[in-house]
């Protein structure tokens, strides 16, 4: 076991590079599908994170206790009914105590299923780890992943309702960008955010230097 | 003549990739170049094809019949996984130089939100079983014009001046947004 | 253990676990969702049929309606789940009508994914509220820009003609199926 310094770096790493070193979104570029549909408001965006954040976390604990009895060969498949089978829960959770969220959420919940950003950590990380740096790893992509659809989600619902978190936040005179709630609007939006990050990055690197 | 819509609706009107959202991650990585957006294409076609028949058939005479649709997604995902794996070992007997084109993307099809996307959306709307293969064809040929369209953009794309930071993907999706904003054009092309 | 089948046990083994497991969420939370639909339900039917206290489901060759009644067991209405393609996707509503199916006691957009702020405004109880007292004879119409003369019109959601028609075509569709039944 290394020395304790190590070991709580080693956490404190493992749990935050899924906020912006290792964000699935703009930098693994997973996900993007849920990222783009669901985030027509806040609320919407936090509750697909929240999901996947459920997900993800209980899939990887799994997968890292039962990694050394699963053969090579069927390793994904295995990883897949785990995940659908955790999915599953979620959707018959939502839809019995959660309706309107469900329905606004529709067949984006079941996509999580197929969320490249779960099978992406399963394969990358849960199945080659203890169960503790899974956990962390888990549930710190997850919570990045939250953050940023709520980011999003928040811009889109900002420009296109005036309102945030259904709260109005625009007044009666703001002319609303519906454009925002559309398709375009997310392409665009996301593609602007991406460029923002890496103008970001790209000024950090040069004041390291 | 619904069936017509059905084909219609799912090539132009609710295109797969720029109205639902769905296979965006091939969308952005397999653009690059029309020849490999052509060969994706072509593969998600047959196997959303395929999909939309053997998900039929479960759906109707396992799911509904013994009234176990909450098994609807495990069961859905574990078709779409084996049928990948063997179109995957077709492709590798059949043509050796598709297979390697496609790469390390002919597995991921079965992470493609699409293929589900299409079982789902198929056994949620009741198609019947010609109604949900032709649905399958559909949303397989408007995802490839999605992709090819994309690709030729981006392989001009590849001589411009494109700013520092919006290079790669940034700029792919800037583009998707314009192009989906094309594709709203044809909204109300089918109506009640 | 060979290989082979080692791998179908274990997927097998894991299917099953996962069979099991989600068969048990679903007894535990499958009341609590069909409640959620019945829910609905009596929301949509009771807002269409405001004289209603009571409702059975009837299902008549192929036709599935709600047969509204008062407390002392009078038909006061007629509500019928209705679904057709709108400008963007599928519109659900539930239409009201009076017992000889004569005229429609109200409409509720239970399910829409049209324009936000344009089409989208046919889910606002203004728009709905028009097809009070309408009457279905020959059928219901629509003018737009202009207040309705007739009364099977109503009017047309501004710059969002496609979805303000796209209703009213699933309700004449839905009034035309149910009258050759009843």
């Amino acid at each position: 076991m290394s020395d304790l310094n190590s070991t709580q770096k080693g956490v404190f790493v493992e749990f935050t590079k899924g906020f912006w070193k290792e964000n699935p979104i703009f930098v693994m570029l997973l996900g993007m599908c849920p990222t783009l549909a669901v985030t027509t408001s806040a609320i919407n965006g936090l509750t697909m994170g929240l999901a996947v954040v459920f997900v993800l976390t209980c899939s990887s604990l799994i997968i890292s206790i039962v990694r050394n009895i699963i053969p090579k060969q069927v390793r994904i498949a295995t990883f897949i009914v785990i995940v659908a089978t955790f999915v599953t829960m979620v959707d018959l959770f939502l839809k019995a105590f959660l309706l309107d969220l469900s329905k606004a959420l529709g067949p984006f919940i079941p996509l999580i299923v197929v969320n490249c950003i779960i099978l992406g950590r399963a394969e990358a990380f849960a199945s080659k780890n203890g169960v503790m740096r899974s956990l962390l790893d888990a549930v710190g992509v997850s919570l990045g992943f939250t953050v940023t659809l709520v980011i999003l989600g928040g811009i889109r619902e900002i420009l296109g309702m005036g309102t945030f978190f259904g709260m109005v936040v625009l007044g009666e005179r703001f002319e609303k960008w519906v454009v925002m709630l559309l398709p375009p609007g997310a392409f665009i939006t996301l593609g602007l955010l991406l460029g923002a990050k890496n103008i970001i990055d790209r000024r950090l690197a040069e004041k390291r230097k | 003549m619904e069936v017509f819509l059905i084909f219609i609706s799912a090539v132009l009107v609710n295109n797969f990739v720029l109205s639902y959202f769905l296979g965006i991650c091939p969308f952005i990585g397999v653009s690059g170049k029309i020849e490999s957006a052509t060969s994706m294409g072509f593969a998600v076609t047959f196997v959303l094809t395929l999909t939309a028949a053997i998900t039929w058939l479960i759906n109707h005479y396992i799911l509904i019949a013994f009234r176990v649709q909450f098994l609807e997604y495990v069961s859905f995902i574990i078709v779409i996984a084996s049928l990948v794996q063997f179109v995957e070992m077709f492709i590798r007997k059949t043509s050796k130089t598709l297979y390697d084109s496609l790469g390390i993307y002919l597995p991921l099809i079965t992470t493609n939100c699409a293929i589900l996307g299409l079982a789902l959306f198929g056994a949620l709307r009741n198609y019947s079983f010609i109604e949900n293969i032709v649905f399958g064809i559909g949303a397989g040929i408007g995802f490839t014009i999605a992709l090819v369209v994309m690709a030729g953009i981006r392989e001009e794309l590849d001589l411009a001046d494109v700013p520092e930071p919006l290079k790669g993907a940034a700029i792919t999706l800037i583009i998707a947004g314009l192009l989906a904003m094309a594709f709203m054009g044809f909204a109300g092309l089918i109506s009640a | 253990m060979n290989i082979r089948l080692k791998m179908v046990l274990i997927l097998t083994l894991f299917a099953c676990i996962s069979g099991g497991v989600l068969s048990l969420v679903y007894i535990v939370s499958s009341p609590l969702i069909e409640a959620n639909v019945l829910k609905e339900q009596d929301r949509s039917i009771f807002l269409v049929v405001p004289e209603a206290k009571t409702y059975d489901e009837v299902e008549k060759e192929a036709v599935t309606y709600f047969n509204c009644k008062d407390e002392s067991g009078r038909t006061v209405g007629i509500a019928l789940p209705a679904k057709g393609n709108g400008y963007q996707g599928v519109i659900r509503l539930m239409v009201g009508l009076t017992p000889d199916l004569e005229k429609i006691t109200g409409v509720a957009v239970l399910e829409q994914v049209e324009t936000p702020g344009l089409g989208g405004r046919i889910a606002e109880k203004d728009f709905q509220d028009q097809f009070k007292g309408v009457i279905t004879d020959p059928a219901v119409g629509w003018v737009k820009n202009q207040a309705p003369e007739k009364k099977t019109d109503i009017q047309a959601v501004t710059g969002a003609t496609i979805s303000s028609r796209s209703v009213v075509a699933i309700i004449n569709r839905s009034i035309q199926e149910i009258k050759q039944v009843l």
